[in-house]
């Protein structure tokens, strides 16, 4: 019973397949290529970052000292470095001439954070900073 | 004419008297050539700091910021009548940058540190750089004698 259906599946039926259109990528000819890769710019590629000065486009100011006290510790006054404040170097480099200057001038304080400010919203953590450190 | 700012710091005082220093501190700017462009008033406030300024301490302070346009060479005369002036505690000049506008490099900051450009250069300053840990030195250096203490 087996052998016939096999010989019916293998001599037969094929012969009536061929009267009829075979649909099959073989055959045709595709006419338009679209289905090429086209050369398109990466979907995946991440946005660039940017510091936090940089994006709202912030200069900082020694007049704008509630600003600059941001970036100063509260129990020290000191300045907490670029690998904490998340800052590209040139913007690093001119809040530290600014908070300076504004030291200098007597509108921030050298070692404690002025207490009007303490509440104000974090900029970063200095728990986790982007690069580590020995502290 | 350059712009300068003057940041100054003047003692408490009343109203009127404060109106007489401004208007003398103006002055003297005014007869130096100078022109003012702006005065800020940022308030009377307590100092972050004591200060002592002809023999008194100062606590409190009324801090004004002047934007003047002068002749450098008038600056530290400026300074110098400033510091003589009882009612300016402190005073500082500032020279006015133009704002340049810089594009973010945080980008290449966050890179691995093989492909940050300031250590690739840093390890092609080093490749040309005698290593002091591996160098020894060599007794046929044309010297009669050795240098160094052994």
């Amino acid at each position: 019973m087996s052998l016939l259906r096999t010989f019916v599946s293998r001599y037969v039926l094929p012969n009536t397949y061929r009267t009829t259109a075979r649909f099959s990528s073989t055959d045709t000819k595709l006419s338009s290529n679209d289905d090429e890769p086209v050369a398109m710019p990466n979907p995946y590629k991440k946005e660039r970052r940017q510091c936090i000065l940089c994006k709202l486009n912030i200069k900082p100011d020694y007049k704008n000292y509630r600003l600059l006290s941001q970036f100063q510790s509260p129990y020290t006054g000191r300045i907490y470095g670029r690998h904490i404040t998340g800052l590209c170097k040139t913007k690093q480099e001119q809040v530290e001439s600014e908070i300076k200057k504004a030291q200098n001038c007597a509108y921030m304080p050298y070692y404690y954070k002025d207490k009007t400010f303490l509440k104000d919203p974090k900029l970063f953590d200095p728990e986790n900073p982007i690069r580590s450190h020995r502290f | 004419m350059p712009t300068y700012e003057v940041a100054l710091m003047l003692r408490s005082m009343p109203k009127p008297e404060l109106k007489t220093t401004l208007k003398r501190i103006s002055h003297a700017i005014f007869d130096r050539g100078g022109i003012i462009r702006n005065i800020e008033n940022l308030g009377h406030r307590p100092m972050p700091y004591k200060t002592s300024a002809h023999g008194l301490v100062h606590r409190e302070a009324n801090y004004f910021v002047f934007k003047i346009d002068t002749a450098t060479k008038a600056v530290s005369d400026l300074k110098e009548e400033y510091s003589r002036d009882v009612d300016v505690i402190r005073q500082r000049v500032f020279k006015c940058e133009e704002s340049s506008s810089n594009n973010c490099t945080l980008e290449e900051e966050l890179l691995p540190p093989a492909y940050r450009d300031e250590v690739k250069k840093m390890i092609e300053v080093g490749k040309t750089q005698v290593n002091r840990f591996t160098y020894k030195f060599k007794y046929n250096s044309g010297l009669d004698y050795y240098p160094f203490q052994k």
